[in-house]
C-alpha cells in the first residue's frame, strides 16, 4: 500500500510539476515581453527589421498634430542618435521613398517629441480628435515656474507633458516654455495622486526625471522613414546639451522666508549696485559663452542665488567659477575687448589661478579657477602683500542650469554642500564683514609663493 | 513537496488494477525505478527553482515600479483636495431672510450667504439670485432705491436674470423712496403682493422663483415717518429642480461648454446666457495686415468688478488684430466671479493675493502684473497695459501697430497711450492725428520692457508707501523729461463709475463726454513727424501757418474762435515759468476739459480742437514757442478764483487720479 502510494504520489507530483513548469515558462516569457517592450514578442518581426506598430503610431500622431497645425519636433535621443550618424545623407536627400525603415522601426516603448508652448493654442479639439483616432492620452500639469518667483500670484496650472498611447506604443510630448534669459525650459514629470501610474512605464521616459534647460534650437524639416518631421538642425549638439540639461529652480519660498527675517535693502545704492552687477554678469556670461568656456556662479553670487534669489547688495562684486581644464588663454583678451580691464591676476594655470576684472564703478568681476582632485575640488587664493597662498576646499559637484537675473547660468547642483563648504552652517545669516582669508570655513593655508615667482603670480594693475 | 523523502524500503501492495500491475512490473526493474525517481526529483527541483525565480523577479519588478513612481514621479505635495461642495442630494433648501433698519442677512441651508450690518452702508434692496438646481449663489446685488435711478438699474438686472432662478429680496434701512412704478410692477410680476404698496421705511422680505411660484413674503409697515418698521424674519423652503431643467440646451461645442459652465455659476450677464440665440463669446475680428503688435503681451489689470471686466473683454476681443493668446487678466484678490468671466472667454487669468491697502494695493498689483507679464513672455519688448473699466476702440491695435516703432527707436519717448486727457467731444476732431505730451495719461498704454526692467521695477514704491502708481510714474525722477505719444481722439473709453477714486458725479464731469474712436482702420497721418526733432519742425510749421486770435476777446466765449472749419488758430496765455499753470487751469475750466491737474502739454503748448479748427495755446514767456508771438499781442491772463475755492480744489486733485 505504502509503496504504491509513493509511486502514485510521485507520478502525480511530476505531472503537476510539469504542467506548472510549462505554465510558468509561458507566464515568465509573457511577463518579460510585456516589461521589456518588444524584446521577445517582436523577434519575429525583426527578421525584416521592422516594427511597424511604432512607425504607424508615429505616423498617426504626426497626422494628428499636423491636422491641428501644431508644430512639434523630434527630440527622441535614440532616434536622433541614429539620425546623427546619417545626418549628411538625410540633409542632402529630402523626400524620396526610403528603402528600409531604419529609425522609427526599432522597437521601443516611446517616441519623444517637443512642443513649444507659444506655438499652439491649447485647443481641446486636439484631444477629441486624438480619442477618435484611438489614442489614449494623459496630461501632466503643474505650477507655472515663471510665476513662482512672485510671492503672491496664482495662475492656472500649465501643461508640462502629454503622453499619447496607441496599441503598444506611446508618444511622449514634452512642452517647452520660454523663460527669461532667452532659453527653453521643460518641467519635471510628477504624477498626482489620482493618476494612473501604470499608464506607461514612466521610468523609461527620457525626459521628465528633472526639469531641463535648453537653448532655442534651429530646426530642420527632414524626411526619415518616409515621415516628414522636424528635428534639431544639429542633432549631436542637441544630444550633448540634453546630457547636461538638468535645471534647478531658485528656492523662492525659502528666499521669501529669508526676506521676512532680513528685509531687503531698498536704498537707491542697492538698486544701482544690483543694476550694475546684473549688467556685469550679463557681459561676463556673453563673453565666456562666446569663448565656449563653461562657468558657474560661485562664492557670494552663488550664495545670493541660493539664499535670496537675488544679488546680495553688500557683496560688491560678482564671483564666477571655472574648471581649470576649461581655461583658455583668450579669456583675458576677450574680457579686455568687452571693456573689462584686468585688475589683478594671482597664481598660474598650474596652481591657484584667479583673475579679477574691473567693471563699471568699482563693481569687480572675480573669476576663480577650480582644480579637481580625486575626492575634492579646490580653488586658490593669494595675499598680494605677503605672497601667502590659501586653498578653499569643496566636495565634488556637478553643474546644473538655473535662471538668475534674466540669465541662464550654471550653479553647482549640490548647492547646499557648496555653500556650506564656503560659508559654514550659518550661511543663512547675512554677514556684512567678510574676510576672504579667514572667514570661509573651508580655507586652508597653502604655503607661500617663492619670491622669485612673485612677478609672475602676483600681478596687479 | 519539500517534505517528501524517498523511502525505498516500503514494499508494493499486491491487489491492484491493470495500470498499477504494469507499473509494479516496471518498479521491479530496480535501475529503471531509480532513474524515474531521480528524474522526478530533479524535475521537481527545477520547478521549485523556476518558481522561486519567478516570484523574486515579479516581486522586484513590482517593487521597483512602485519605488520609481514613489520617488521620481510623485508630486511631492499630496493632493489633499477635497471636493469643494459635497454632492447634495437634498431636494429642499431652507431659506432664512431678515430685514431690518440696521441689519440684513440671508441664510441658505444654515449657511449665511449675505450679512450686512455695517453702518451707513448697504442701504436699499438687497437681491440674491440662487441656482434653482444647486442652490448656489449666482449673484448678489444691492440697489440703493432710496436714491434716484437705482430702481432702473434693479429693473435692468432683474430682466437679465434667467427664468426659473430663485430670487431673494430684503430691505435694509430704506428702499422705497425712489422705487418707481415700473420697478414696483416688475416686483409684482414676480409674485410679490406687498411690493406695489411698499412705503417709507417699511421692512420687507420676499423669496420667489422668476416666472414661477412664490415661496414666501413678509412685510412690516413703518408706523410713523420717524420710525422704521419692525424687523422681519422670513423662514421658508425652496424646492430644487433637476439640473437638466436649470440649463439651456445649446449645441455641444467647446464654446458652449464654457458658456454652460459660466451660466450655471453666475447671473446678471444678460444675453450671453439666454437659451435662444445667446450672444457670441468668440468674435473673430478681422486680422490686421502687417500687425506689429501681434506678439505684444496684453495685461488686463482687474479687481472685483466682473461686470466691468465682461464689458471690457468683449470690446478688447472685438478689436481688429487682437491676439487672445497674448492676453492675461490679473485679478487683485481671490475673487471667483472675475475668474469665471476670464474663463468664459477662454483667456488666462492670474490671481494676486492683495498686498497693502488702497492706492498701495493697486500699485503693488500693478507691479506684480507687469513683472509677471514679462516673465510669461520673456521675448516681448513691450507690454500693453489695460484696465478693467475701459472700452477698447476697434482700431486700438491698428493704432499701436502704426506707432510702436517710435517707442522702439525714439529714446525720448516714455510711452504710447490710447487716451487723450483733453480729448472731449468738443475738443477732439481728427482720428489720424497724434501728439507728443509731457504727461502720462495711462488708461490703455504701452510700456517698454527696458524701461520697466531697468528703471521702474527696481525702485517701484514699496507696499508701505500709499502712492498711486500712475502719479509715481509721472514724477520727474521717473519720467526724466520723456514724453508720451497720444492720439487726438482716444482709443479707449473710461466707463467705470465705481472705483477707488471714482464716483458718479466725478465720472459725469470728467469722463462721460470723452471722445472715443469708432472708425475702423484709421490710417495715422505722418507718424514720422512724432519723432523728437521732427515734432519741433512740425510745431514750428503749424505755428507759422496759424492765425492769431483776437486777444481782446474772452477766450471762454464760443465767439473767441471764428465759425470756420479746418483752420489753425493760436492764442497766447500768461505762463511766467515752466510750472506756472494759473491761466491754463482757468482756461481748461471754462473750456470744460481736464482741469484738475495739468495734462497734455508739450513745452508750454497745448493742442486741441475748437469748432473743428485746430486750436493752439502757447504759454508766454515760459514756452520756447513764445517767439512766435507777434509783439503787438499781450498774453491773456486769467485770475484764479478766490482762496477758499482753491483750498477745496486741492483734495479734489488728490481724488481725481484715475485708477
Amino acid at each position: 500500500m505504502q509503496k504504491i502510494n509513493r509511486n502514485v504520489v510521485l507520478a502525480l507530483l511530476s505531472l503537476t510539476s510539469l504542467v506548472f513548469l510549462l505554465f510558468q515558462l509561458c507566464y515568465y516569457k509573457f511577463y518579460l515581453s510585456q516589461k521589456n517592450g518588444a524584446a521577445f514578442s517582436k523577434v519575429r518581426g525583426s527578421q525584416s527589421g521592422q516594427d511597424s506598430t511604432r512607425w504607424h503610431v508615429v505616423r498617426k500622431f504626426l497626422g494628428l498634430i499636423s491636422s491641428h497645425n501644431i508644430p512639434v519636433y523630434l527630440i527622441d535621443p535614440l532616434i536622433l542618435g541614429l539620425v546623427d550618424k546619417d545626418i549628411e545623407q538625410i540633409r542632402s536627400s529630402p523626400g524620396g521613398p526610403s528603402p528600409e525603415c531604419k529609425y522609427f522601426c526599432a522597437p521601443r516603448d516611446f517616441t519623444t517629441f517637443a512642443l513649444l508652448d507659444k506655438a499652439w493654442k491649447h485647443e481641446v479639439g486636439l484631444f477629441r480628435t486624438a480619442e477618435k483616432m484611438g489614442f489614449q492620452w494623459l496630461k501632466v500639469i503643474n505650477k507655472d515656474p515663471r510665476l513662482d518667483g512672485m510671492d503672491d500670484l496664482s495662475g492656472m496650472e500649465i501643461p508640462l507633458h502629454y503622453i499619447f498611447k496607441l496599441a503598444s506604443h506611446a508618444i511622449h510630448l514634452v512642452v517647452f516654455y520660454e523663460r527669461s534669459g532667452n532659453f527653453l525650459w521643460h518641467g519635471p514629470l510628477r504624477l498626482k495622486q489620482h493618476m494612473d501610474r501604470k499608464f506607461v512605464p514612466f521610468r523609461k521616459l527620457h525626459f521628465g526625471r528633472y526639469p531641463g534647460a535648453y537653448e532655442k534650437p534651429e530646426l530642420l524639416l527632414v524626411s526619415i522613414d518616409d515621415l516628414k518631421v522636424q528635428i534639431p538642425k544639429n542633432p549631436s549638439s542637441f544630444l550633448q546639451e540634453m546630457s547636461h540639461s538638468r535645471f534647478l529652480e531658485c528656492r523662492y519660498r525659502e528666499a521669501r522666508a529669508f526676506f521676512q527675517l532680513y528685509p531687503d535693502d531698498a536704498s537707491l545704492d542697492t538698486v544701482e549696485f544690483r543694476k550694475k552687477a546684473k549688467s556685469l554678469l550679463h557681459l561676463a556670461a556673453l563673453t565666456l559663452n562666446n569663448l565656449g568656456v563653461k562657468f558657474w556662479l560661485s562664492s557670494g553670487t552663488c550664495l545670493g542665488w541660493y539664499r535670496q534669489c537675488n544679488i546680495i547688495p553688500h557683496s560688491k562684486d560678482v564671483d564666477l567659477g571655472i574648471f581649470i581644464r576649461d581655461y583658455k588663454a583668450d579669456i583675458i583678451p576677450a574680457f579686455q575687448k568687452a571693456g573689462l580691464p584686468l585688475k589683478h591676476k594671482f597664481g598660474k594655470v598650474e596652481d591657484s589661478l584667479e583673475l579679477s576684472f574691473q567693471g563699471e564703478d568699482d563693481v569687480k568681476l572675480d573669476i576663480f579657477f577650480f582644480y579637481e582632485e580625486h575626492d575634492h575640488i579646490w580653488n586658490g587664493g593669494t595675499q598680494a602683500k605677503s605672497g601667502k597662498k590659501f586653498k578653499y576646499l569643496f566636495p565634488k559637484f556637478t553643474l546644473c542650469w538655473t535662471e538668475f537675473v534674466e540669465l541662464k547660468v550654471h550653479v553647482p547642483c549640490e548647492t547646499l554642500q557648496y555653500v556650506e563648504a564656503n560659508y559654514g552652517p550659518e550661511w543663512k545669516v547675512p554677514v556684512k564683514t567678510w574676510d576672504w582669508k579667514s572667514s570661509p570655513s573651508n580655507v586652508q593655508d597653502n604655503g607661500v609663493w617663492p619670491v622669485d615667482e612673485w612677478d609672475d603670480v602676483i600681478q596687479i594693475y | 513537496m519539500d517534505e517528501w523523502k524517498p523511502n525505498p524500503a516500503v514494499k508494493p501492495h499486491k491487489k491492484r488494477s491493470w495500470y498499477l500491475a504494469w507499473k509494479y512490473k516496471l518498479m521491479n526493474q530496480r535501475a529503471l525505478r531509480k532513474l524515474c525517481q531521480t528524474g522526478a526529483v530533479l524535475f521537481l527541483l527545477v520547478t521549485v527553482i523556476v518558481n522561486i525565480k519567478l516570484i523574486l523577479d515579479t516581486r522586484r519588478a513590482a517593487y521597483e515600479e512602485e519605488e520609481e513612481s514613489a520617488q521620481d514621479y510623485d508630486d511631492e505635495m499630496l493632493n489633499v483636495e477635497v471636493p469643494r461642495h459635497p454632492v447634495n442630494n437634498k431636494k429642499v433648501l431652507d431659506v432664512e431672510v431678515y430685514s431690518s433698519r440696521s441689519k440684513v442677512y440671508v441664510a441658505v441651508d444654515g449657511t449665511t450667504v449675505l450679512e450686512d450690518e455695517a453702518r451707513e452702508q448697504g442701504r436699499g434692496i438687497h437681491v440674491i439670485v440662487l441656482n434653482q438646481a444647486t442652490g448656489h449663489v449666482m449673484a448678489k446685488r444691492v440697489f440703493d432705491t432710496y436714491s434716484p435711478h437705482e430702481d432702473e438699474a434693479m429693473v435692468l438686472f432683474l430682466n437679465m436674470v434667467a427664468r426659473g432662478r430663485i430670487l431673494i429680496f430684503t430691505i435694509k434701512d430704506e428702499g422705497s423712496f425712489h422705487l418707481k412704478e415700473t420697478a414696483k410692477n416688475v416686483l409684482k410680476s414676480l409674485g410679490s403682493q406687498v411690493a406695489p404698496f411698499l412705503s417709507w421705511r417699511d421692512m420687507w422680505t420676499f423669496v420667489g422663483k422668476k416666472g414661477g411660484e412664490v415661496y414666501g413674503e413678509k412685510h412690516a409697515k413703518s408706523p410713523a415717518l420717524s420710525t422704521w418698521g419692525d424687523p422681519v424674519l422670513l423662514k421658508t423652503e425652496v424646492h430644487l429642480t433637476s439640473v437638466e431643467d436649470a440649463e439651456c440646451h445649446w449645441p455641444d461645442t467647446e464654446l458652449n461648454r464654457r458658456r454652460k459652465r459660466f451660466c450655471s455659476k453666475v447671473e446678471g450677464y444678460g444675453s450671453v446666457c439666454s437659451c435662444k440665440d445667446p450672444t457670441p463669446i468668440e468674435f473673430n475680428p478681422d486680422p490686421l495686415k502687417d500687425n506689429k503688435v501681434f506678439d505684444v503681451p496684453v495685461a488686463v489689470i482687474a479687481g472685483n468688478r466682473p461686470n466691468y471686466l465682461y464689458r471690457m473683454l468683449r470690446s478688447l476681443l472685438s478689436a481688429q488684430g487682437v491676439n487672445p493668446q497674448m492676453i492675461t487678466v490679473f485679478i487683485d484678490g481671490y475673487y471667483e466671479e472675475p475668474m469665471d468671466v476670464v474663463e468664459l472667454f477662454g483667456l488666462s487669468g492670474i490671481q494676486h493675493t492683495p498686498i497693502s491697502i488702497k492706492n498701495a494695493r493697486v500699485s503693488q498689483h500693478y507691479k506684480a502684473s507687469l513683472t509677471a507679464t514679462f516673465n510669461l513672455f520673456p521675448d516681448a519688448k513691450f507690454a500693453v497695459v489695460l484696465e478693467e473699466d475701459l472700452d477698447i476702440s476697434v482700431d486700438f491695435f491698428s493704432f499701436l501697430s502704426q506707432s510702436i516703432h517710435l517707442l522702439e527707436e525714439d529714446e525720448s519717448l516714455y510711452c504710447i497711450s490710447a487716451w487723450n486727457d483733453q480729448g472731449y467731444e468738443h475738443t477732439a476732431e481728427d482720428p489720424s492725428l497724434l501728439y507728443r505730451v509731457e504727461t502720462m495719461p495711462g488708461l490703455g498704454w504701452v510700456l517698454r520692457k527696458s524701461l520697466y526692467k531697468d528703471e521702474l521695477e527696481p525702485k517701484w514704491p514699496t507696499p508701505e508707501k500709499l502712492w498711486d502708481w500712475d502719479m509715481w510714474m509721472r514724477m520727474p525722477e521717473q519720467r526724466k523729461g520723456r514724453e508720451c505719444i497720444i492720439p487726438d481722439i482716444s482709443r479707449s473709453y473710461h466707463f467705470g463709475i465705481v472705483g477707488l477714486n471714482m464716483n458718479g458725479y466725478f465720472h459725469e464731469a470728467y469722463f462721460k463726454k470723452h471722445k472715443f474712436n469708432t472708425v475702423p482702420n484709421v490710417q495715422l497721418k505722418n507718424v514720422e513727424s512724432l519723432r523728437k526733432e521732427n515734432y519741433e519742425t512740425e510745431i514750428h510749421r503749424l505755428l507759422g501757418e496759424a492765425e492769431v486770435l483776437d486777444h481782446s476777446e474772452n477766450p471762454c466765449e464760443d465767439s473767441f474762435v471764428p465759425d470756420t472749419e479746418g483752420r489753425v488758430y493760436v492764442m497766447f496765455i500768461k505762463m511766467e515759468q515752466e510750472a506756472d499753470f494759473t491761466t491754463w487751469t482757468q482756461l481748461a475750466k471754462c473750456l470744460h476739459i481736464w482741469d484738475l491737474d495739468v495734462r497734455g502739454n508739450h513745452k508750454g503748448l497745448w493742442r486741441l480742437f475748437r469748432k473743428k479748427n485746430h486750436f493752439l495755446v502757447v504759454g508766454v514767456p515760459a514756452s520756447p514757442y513764445s517767439s512766435k508771438k507777434p509783439s503787438s499781442v499781450t498774453p491773456i491772463y486769467m485770475e484764479p478764483p478766490a482762496k477758499e475755492e482753491g483750498a477745496v480744489a486741492v483734495p479734489a486733485v488728490a481724488a481725481a487720479e484715475q485708477t
